[in-house]
């Protein structure tokens, strides 16, 4: 018993002395000018605005469209409900005109050595209907991705990843966002749901900004793309991948179209 | 300063001298007189489990008696147990709901709120370890760790012993049950110990399917549900919650990691189990709790974050949450639609009866 007060005193004594040796410190620092701690400010590319460019196009599917599949969700008759009517698969939109819908496009070569900010704006992927919303998308890398639930079942996000972490994680009905990075550039990581089979979604990770996912419409749309000589890039779910070199002049408007051959 | 510093050193000097006299004082008297026997003076009573539970361990120093699960059912609802005389055990572990609470996370004395769910206290009596994260060797020691526990109880032992000597009722109960009118901690756990052994829930239509030969005890839903909770590659769920062919716990009593409680970047807040070994892989494992009358105990886990037996079995129907050291049992889980569904009306059947004198004492 006495040994504890004994040792709280000296402790309380010794405090004291450093708290007065802190003080003195303190007040000495105040005087001189704070020194700043000289870290290598991290520089990100600047597009030039009067040379930037823009690369436009338009993705077709030529030959028959495939009519697109009916999915059997009625194995949890609560995401029937929530659904609100058909679901149909979305692995390949073909809408007027051959126009290819959910195609991803992106500048695979060509920026090497550009160091592009991490954007801050936090894209949001949604379960609703036992469905993945949006289908097909694309992120920076480190660009915060929000994942939340707005279902009244529980759903298990699993991106099944080979570059970045693959990992999964259970999401009640009305339990807290998730939010996420994907760290490396990875196209594309496919997204399931561990619970729902048929839930699929498709994430393409780029360390730079020049990425877009082809509308209903067929086309798609990379702006502000600093001129220079590019390997073009696209992703289809169940058509592959294909490649176009281009050189893209300052200020140009260039376009370049992909075109899907069905079999 | 140091004439202050000067002073406080004489009157800590003085503080010294008083308190070594004191512990002398206290030495001396407690020297002379021994500590109260913790040992119960009645006959042992047999402890009779109904259907579907093996024999009660019982501790050879600690034979329940009909003394002292009388005490302990006094004390278990005795609200003098706290700081502000308003929780007893019964405040958390409510008979009216098998003796868990309806609430994520406890609420203490105050407005403390704890960390983790209150378990269910029926069965307990199995368990080699009690706690979530295993901290406590025995009922016994179990016993006081909420009385003290700032955000449940929160009341120094000597203050809770010293409100209960005031009481003649406790003076003759202890007496009864020990052989002296002496309100120690050690008869205290003791008592609790034992009135908690009687608290044995069992016969529920799974044992009477299982252990009991009617075979119509069980709807087909639930018999489907019984097998997928059987099967390694379905439900996988009897790799941890065991049944044996002779009794089932639906628990092994030991430590796993399913991932509840895993945030944004795979680690965890409460470390579970790693709190007792600080073994690294022991992180995010807690206690596998009974599943007798689950659902009569929601929440669930030991956060108390899944409210539903439906979104429980959605959570292992989704393998759980990853990190670095998930339990290799929740990966060969695979359950259906149907499964999933079968599962939950299973875990129905595992609703037994309770004893008929477990609730407040003098209401049976
Ligand atoms: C404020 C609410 C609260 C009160 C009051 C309370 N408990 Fe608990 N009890 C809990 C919680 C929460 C846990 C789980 C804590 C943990 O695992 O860390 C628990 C765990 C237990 C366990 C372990 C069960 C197991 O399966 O591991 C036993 C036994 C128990 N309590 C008995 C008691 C007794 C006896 C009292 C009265 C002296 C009591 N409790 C008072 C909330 C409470
Ligand atoms: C790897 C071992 C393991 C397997 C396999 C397992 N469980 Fe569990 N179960 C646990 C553990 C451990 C907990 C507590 C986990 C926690 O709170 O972090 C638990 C908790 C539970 C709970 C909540 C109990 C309560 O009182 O809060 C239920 C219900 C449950 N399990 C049912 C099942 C079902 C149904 C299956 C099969 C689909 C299953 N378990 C498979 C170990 C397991």
């Amino acid at each position: 018993m006495s040994f504890f007060t004994h040792r709280g005193f000296r402790g309380f004594a010794l405090s004291c002395i450093a708290s007065a040796l802190l003080v003195a410190g303190c007040s000495k620092k105040a005087e001189q000018p704070a020194a700043t701690p000289s870290q290598p400010a991290v520089s990100y590319y600047k597009v030039d605005p009067g040379t930037a460019a823009t690369l436009t196009g338009t993705v077709y599917y030529k030959g028959k469209a495939p009519a697109r599949k009916l999915i059997d969700i009625t194995e949890d008759p609560a995401c029937v409900e929530a659904h609100k009517g058909k679901a149909y698969d979305e692995s390949l939109m073909v809408g007027k005109g051959g126009a290819l819908e959910n195609a991803f496009i992106y500048i695979k070569t060509g920026l090497e050595g550009k160091n592009f900010e991490t954007p801050t704006e936090t894209v949001v992927i949604d379960q609703q209907g036992c469905w993945f919303h949006p289908h097909i998308f694309g992120v920076q890398t480190n660009q915060p991705v929000k994942i939340v639930n707005s279902d009244p079942v529980t759903h298990n996000i699993h991106p099944v990843a080979a570059v970045n972490r693959e990992w999964n994680h259970s999401q009640g009905p009305g339990d807290a966002p998730l939010n996420r990075k994907f760290p490396n550039p990875e196209v594309m990581i496919p997204v399931k749901c561990n619970i729902h089979s048929w839930m699929r979604s498709y994430i393409g990770v780029l360390d730079h900004p020049y990425f877009a996912v082809s509308k209903a419409d067929g086309t798609f749309s990379l702006p502000n793309l600093p001129p220079g000589t590019y390997t073009v890039a696209i992703w289809q779910e169940k058509l592959g991948t294909q490649e176009q070199q281009i050189t893209i002049a300052p200020q140009q408007h260039a376009t370049v179209d992909f075109t899907y051959k069905g079999k | 300063m140091v004439w202050r510093t000067e002073l406080m050193k004489n009157r800590h000097l003085f503080r010294c001298a008083l308190s070594v006299l004191l512990s002398a004082a206290v030495l001396f008297s407690s020297g002379c007189k021994a500590a109260p026997s913790e040992k119960p003076i009645g006959a042992p009573v047999a402890l009779h489990p109904p259907l579907g539970l093996p024999p009660v361990p019982i501790p050879p120093n600690n034979p329940p008696t009909k003394e002292t699960i009388a005490l302990g059912r006094r004390l278990f609802y005795d609200p003098r147990l706290s700081k502000d005389n308003t929780l007893a055990c019964s405040s958390c572990h409510l008979p009216t709901t098998d003796f868990s609470d309806t609430v994520s996370l406890s609420r203490g004395v105050g407005t403390a709120i704890g960390i983790r769910n209150a378990p269910t206290l029926i069965n307990t009596a199995y368990l080699p370890l009690q706690f979530w994260d295993g901290r406590a060797p025995s009922l016994e020691k179990q016993a006081v760790i909420p009385m003290e526990n700032p955000i449940e109880m929160n009341q120094p032992h000597e203050l809770a012993l010293s409100k209960l000597k005031q009481d003649p009722t406790y003076r003759r109960m202890f007496r009864e049950a020990f052989g002296t009118e002496d309100i120690s901690l050690g008869r205290t756990e003791n008592a609790l110990a034992s009135f908690e052994r009687t608290i044995l829930s069992g016969n529920s239509a799974f044992d009477r399917f299982q252990y009991g030969g009617d075979k119509n005890a069980l709807t087909p839903q639930q018999l489907r549900g019984l097998v997928v909770f059987m099967t390694p590659n379905k439900g996988n769920c009897a790799a941890c919650h065991t049944i044996t062919p002779q009794y089932a716990l639906f628990t092994d009593g030991k430590f796993h990691n399913l991932g509840e409680g895993a945030d944004d970047e795979g680690t965890f807040k409460d470390l579970g189990r790693f709190s007792q070994t600080r073994i690294e892989a022991d992180k995010g494992s807690f206690k596998t709790p009974t599943l007798r009358n689950i659902a009569r105990t929601a929440p669930y886990m030991h956060d108390g974050s899944l409210q539903t037996l439906r979104q429980v079995v959605d959570f292992y129907a989704g393998q759980g949450n990853s990190n670095p050291y998930l339990d290799k049992d929740m990966k060969t889980i695979h359950l259906t639609g149907q499964d999933r569904e079968d599962l939950v009306e299973f875990l129905k059947s595992l609703t037994g009866e309770l004893p008929p004198n477990v609730g407040p004492p003098g209401k049976e």
